[in-house]
């Protein structure tokens, strides 16, 4: 539709360069319209809109045409045009005037065509008038409501340009005015203003309450017109409610024993028998009801209220009206955090897992599992529990994870003996594997290695678990390492002696991830040291040439290393290289966070924080710390050190260090905090600004490190996909860009940027001139960007625009120049549907992809090792 | 705050879209189709409200709709509404529509768009609840019918327009300009299947 009018002007501005020849044209314009008019009757809807808009344009340049009627005209703009249009300075004018007529109906349409449009250049122009309109004493009721709402939306808009000043007095004092639409109003506007100010609007609890309570013990006729279906003024009473919410319980005892007892007669009146049939006498005497359990629950102060708010909602949970059902799983979930009507909720427990299994609507089950989640403590956390495990089977796809999260974190939190925490992860693993991310079962690794007298009851039972034909791969890693680790406490049995062990966990090997090989590798050779006599068997199987010549390097390596290991170093030495892990220091809980990144910042507060459970003191807070872990260094928020972990550097023979597999297992993982720091990956040079990584970029990092090939990034519009492969120095990798939208990506434009450089500049001293290397033949040179000293890659630009559903590929010629620490980062930028999006990701090119093997004497490696140590 | 009124038929034709935050018309389109999409496959005996909607359902805003014989009534709302509230908005939205066109049905959207923005208008305000009150609705809207009568209205602003152009002293004055019912139509877009 503004095409129209865009193409109007257009036609008119390139030509009409001069007073005169605009003139001329639109005159040559008119006629144009008028004989269009005139001609042929059958004129299009597309044609009529456009000269009408045309038309519209010509009387906003100002040309004396008495355009219909001036309603005709807003009714365009509010159609038409939205906030980021030019023609909105011109538009401007008209307004003005309109402002200054004091006819209510001009006024009126003025307000509403600023509210609609509602742009900042609106607000500067308006802002200032706006408030003198609200409270002047000879405004209509009609235009003090406009105002109203008119100011608040353009205070939402940009708030820096409402001035506060003494018209917010006045506007309190709107609350006592005689129309109810003006009420209405200008308690959405306090609603929003004394969110920002609540000292200045504070006078407004007691005109709230006073307002409230005439309401709500008001006959059903007194309000007349406000009256809907026999609910007094529903609208106005749910406003009034969410505004008291914005306060703390009134101080004044007056106000406030007004005010519970306003609390009290909404209560009461639930009960009463309904005064209509109709659905929406209900709904309206509902919404009061549901606003008034709200502020109940947000004062929190008045235990005799907050267990009839409760004991209503558990009616309502069983109500045949689905919205009820909805609203009051919604409201419950605030409620149970309380902790003056916990226990309340907690008696609705059979009717909530009742919702959960039988509740035809998604969203009211999901409600359910919320409110399940909320409840639960110690006392029904094994109902609980296993409820939500059998839900998992059948639930929706979309909300598994956060199911298998919950899950998770009750269990942990809620746990009496460790047993059932172990038995309630691994089935979680079995019903949801693909859904149990790599926080949840880092985390029951974790428990299990600090608490002693769960070892052996978790050792048995993964593996009766590894004993199912089919299991999932995070079955298979939780298995390989707590039997690798515990596997002797359950080897005195003849059903599970080491060498039936050895084979279940290799029978499931070859079905397996690089990375969960690369694990599988690492829980054989911790065999060799548990059970001496596997060590033939493990060794034949590290010698086999699907080991040894693995291509993936990282298999090769460890498979080469610890070969080596096994065959050369006594048995003192491995049993110090191949201890028992020690314990981890206690952390929170990663997977807490993992939830409340998923549930947003908003909703994950309410959900784990907010609750108040006055039973649940830390002694399941996880696992108790251990002070035995001094030389463990903790890496941020990785659990095992095992995702990140590069082949051992050197031949562990050598070490006589007893945590040398610590360390080497957790150096790596502290690379990814050597990163760039977002000040430096701003100030490195590259074609545009490149913002920070994406939090989940060490993450999705990690995941590569191991492997070449896979998803490197998704979300809801893009897929980035990985293919690379690496030969001594020099690496080549494919990026997949996938479009998964039906729309057009616009300015797609994937860039890599190395955040090292700036580093090393600063740290080798005076800056040396780039080591530009020759562009080589064939080569494009314009896309070549060395990175002194570090890494060279080498890009082609991809196609700006990426077709909905459609793939693009970019192929990345890197050459390891030095050794270097942190990745390149990969800058994605596009717009999706007119938004601009971008973020940054790391690319997964670390040191090891460029390792090589090598041989070397013993002799040489203890020289280089002790220079190596300084 | 309101961010969206939709209404669209049962096969997904839009019927009248107002967004009260800023959209590209592409955005629009792709918004109608999805929200479309949530809520056509939906049972007529769940509840009302729905959250989800990759674009405008992001964050913490709610789909909250009713189903009226061929029209589905969407508003998306943020958390700062009352879900039964809204649930009555959008029924009192429809009675007044009654009331205005006296049975109202979807061929009355179609031909009276600009009466169904200037209902919508009385109600909601830049994405606020202005008025509930169905009866001060319906004065405002006569009172502007009445207008739009003694001043020739929207229907025939294209006739004002011309006999303004009439009167701008060019050279050729025309006569008995016949304009005909000029009712602007909603576009047909392709339905959304």
């Amino acid at each position: 539709m503004m095409g129209g009018v865009a193409r109007g002007r257009g036609h008119i501005l390139c030509e009409g360069k001069s007073k005169e020849a605009e003139i001329k044209r639109i005159n040559k314009e008119l006629a144009n319209i008028r004989s269009k008019f005139k001609g042929d009757k059958a004129l299009d809807g597309y044609s009529k809109k456009k000269y009408v808009c045309k038309l519209l344009f010509i009387f906003l340049l100002g040309h004396d045409i008495d355009f219909g009627h001036m309603e005709a005209g807003y009714l365009f703009i509010s159609v038409l045009v939205n906030s980021n249009s030019e023609l909105i300075r011109l538009i401007n004018n008209a307004i003005k005037n309109d402002l200054a007529s004091r006819n209510p109906t001009f006024m009126c349409l003025a307000l509403h065509c600023i509210a609609n449009v509602g742009s900042r250049e609106m607000g500067e122009a308006f802002a200032a008038d706006i408030p003198r309109i609200l409270v002047a004493g000879d405004s209509m009721d009609s235009v003090k409501q406009s105002a109203a709402l008119c100011l608040l939306r353009l205070y939402k808009a940009s708030p820096d340009l409402v001035p506060m000043g003494e018209w917010t007095a006045r506007v309190v004092h709107l609350l006592n005015d005689q129309h109810m639409g003006v009420v209405t109003a200008a308690v959405s506007l306090i609603t929003c203003l004394c969110k920002k100010n609540p000292d200045d609007f504070k006078t407004c609890i007691s005109l709230a309450v006073s307002r409230l309570s005439r309401i709500v013990s008001s006959a059903s006729t007194d309000l007349q017109d406000y009256t809907y279906y026999f609910v007094p003024a529903p609208w106005l009473s749910v406003k009034l409610l969410r505004l008291l919410q914005c306060y703390p319980p009134p101080e004044d005892a007056a106000v406030k024993g007004r005010l519970v007892e306003c609390l009290e007669t909404v209560l009461n009146k639930a009960q009463e028998p309904p005064k209509s049939k109709k659905v929406q006498h209900s709904n309206a005497k509902n919404a009061i009801l549901f606003e008034t359990i709200s502020l109940i629950i947000h004062y929190d102060s008045e235990p005799n209220l907050l267990v009839r708010a409760c004991n209503q909602l558990g009616q309502f949970l069983q109500h045949r009206e689905t919205n009820l059902r909805y609203l009051a799983l919604e409201s419950m979930c605030t409620l149970a955090s309380s902790e003056f009507s916990h226990e309340a909720v907690k008696t609705h427990i059979d009717t909530v897992i009742n919702a959960l299994k039988t509740e035809r609507d998604v969203s009211v089950r999901q409600r359910a599992a919320d409110l399940l989640y909320a409840m639960c403590d110690r006392s029904n956390a094994k109902q609980i529990v296993s409820e939500m495990l059998r839900y998992l089977e059948t639930a929706d796809y979309a909300i598994r994870e956060e199911i298998v999260l919950k899950v998770a974190i009750l269990a942990e939190k809620y746990a009496v003996d460790y047993s059932w925490y172990v038995d309630t992860i691994l089935n979680l693993i079995r019903i949801a594997g693909d859904y149990v991310s790599e926080e949840v079962w880092y985390r029951v690794l974790q428990i299990v290695t600090n608490r002693d007298d769960v070892q052996g009851y978790a050792a048995k039972t993964v593996f009766e678990a590894l004993q199912a034909p089919a299991c999932h791969e995070n079955m298979v890693k939780v298995g390989g390492y707590i039997l690798g680790e515990f596997g002797n406490l359950i080897a005195g049995d003849p059903r599970s002696s080491p060498p039936v062990q050895f084979s279940l966990l290799h029978s499931k090997f070859h079905l397996c991830s690089v990375a969960t090989r690369a694990l599988l590798l690492s829980t054989y050779i911790k065999f060799i040291n548990l059970f001496p006599e596997t060590k033939a068997t493990i060794q034949a199987v590290l010698r086999a040439g699907s080991q040894l010549r693995n291509a993936d390097v990282e298999l090769q390596q460890r498979a080469v290393e610890y070969l080596t290991l096994s065959s050369v170093a006594s048995t003192d030495v491995l049993a110090t290289v191949l201890e028992e892990m020690p314990p981890f220091p206690e952390r929170e809980s990663s997977i807490l966070a993992k939830l409340k990144r998923k549930k947003g910042p908003g909703a994950g507060s309410a959900l784990d924080d907010g609750r108040r459970d006055p039973s649940s003191n830390d002694i399941n807070g996880g696992v108790e710390p251990t002070p035995s872990t001094v030389s463990t260094p903790s890496p941020s928020a990785d659990l095992l050190g095992l995702r990140a972990a590069p082949p051992p550097a050197a031949p562990p023979a050598s070490a006589g260090a007893g945590n040398l597999l610590v360390d080497v297992f957790d150096g790596p993982a502290a690379q990814p905090s050597l990163g760039p720091t977002p000040e430096e990956a701003f100030l490195s040079p590259g074609p545009e600004d490149i913002g920070p990584p994406i939090p989940e970029a060490d993450e999705l990092l990690n995941k590569f490190v191991c492997k070449n090939n896979g998803v490197l990034f998704e979300n809801q519009l893009l897929q980035i996909g990985v293919k690379s492969e690496f030969r001594q120095n020099l690496g080549r990798m494919y990026l997949f860009y996938g479009n998964k939208t039906s729309v057009q990506f616009q300015n797609f434009s994937p860039t890599v940027v190395h955040p090292g450089d700036l580093q090393t500049h600063i740290l080798s001293g005076p800056a040396q001139p780039p080591a530009s290397r020759p562009a080589s033949p064939g080569r494009p040179s314009s896309s070549w960007r060395s990175w002194l000293t570090q890494l060279a890659v080498q890009t082609k630009r991809v196609a700006a625009q990426v077709d909905g559903g459609a793939q693009v590929q970019q192929v990345l010629n890197i050459e390891c120049l030095r050794d270097f620490l942190t990745p390149p980062l990969l800058s994605v930028r596009f717009r999706y549907g007119g938004a601009p999006q971008a973020f940054t990701l790391k690319l997964p090119v670390t040191i090891n992809k460029f390792f090589q093997p090598t041989e070397m004497a013993a002799q040489d490696f203890f020289q280089r090792w002790k220079q190596l140590s300084l | 705050m309101i961010k969206a009124i939709l209404i669209f038929n049962n096969h997904g034709k839009p019927r009248l879209s107002k967004f009260y935050q800023p959209y590209s018309e592409d955005t629009q389109q792709q918004i109608i189709r999805e929200t479309f999409h949530l809520v056509s496959k939906r049972d007529e005996n769940v509840c009302n409200f729905l959250e989800g909607g990759l674009l405008i359902g992001r964050s913490d805003n709610k789909l909250i709709y009713r189903h009226y014989a061929t029209l589905y009534f969407v508003f998306c709302v943020d958390s700062s509404e009352s879900e039964l509230g809204i649930l009555d908005l959008i029924q009192v939205f429809v009675e007044t529509l009654d009331k205005c066109f006296e049975n109202v049905c979807e061929l009355d959207l179609i031909f009276h768009v600009d009466k169904v923005h200037n209902i919508l208008a009385e109600m909601v305000m830049g994405g606020m609840v202005l008025e509930t009150n169905m009866n001060e609705i319906v004065t405002q809207i006569d009172a502007q019918n009445k207008l739009e009568k003694s001043q020739a209205g929207l229907a025939r602003a294209p006739a004002c327009a011309v006999s303004a152009v009439k009167n701008m002293n060019l050279p050729e004055i025309p006569r008995n300009i016949n304009i005909g019912d000029i009712s602007i139509k909603v576009p047909n877009l392709p339905s959304f299947k």
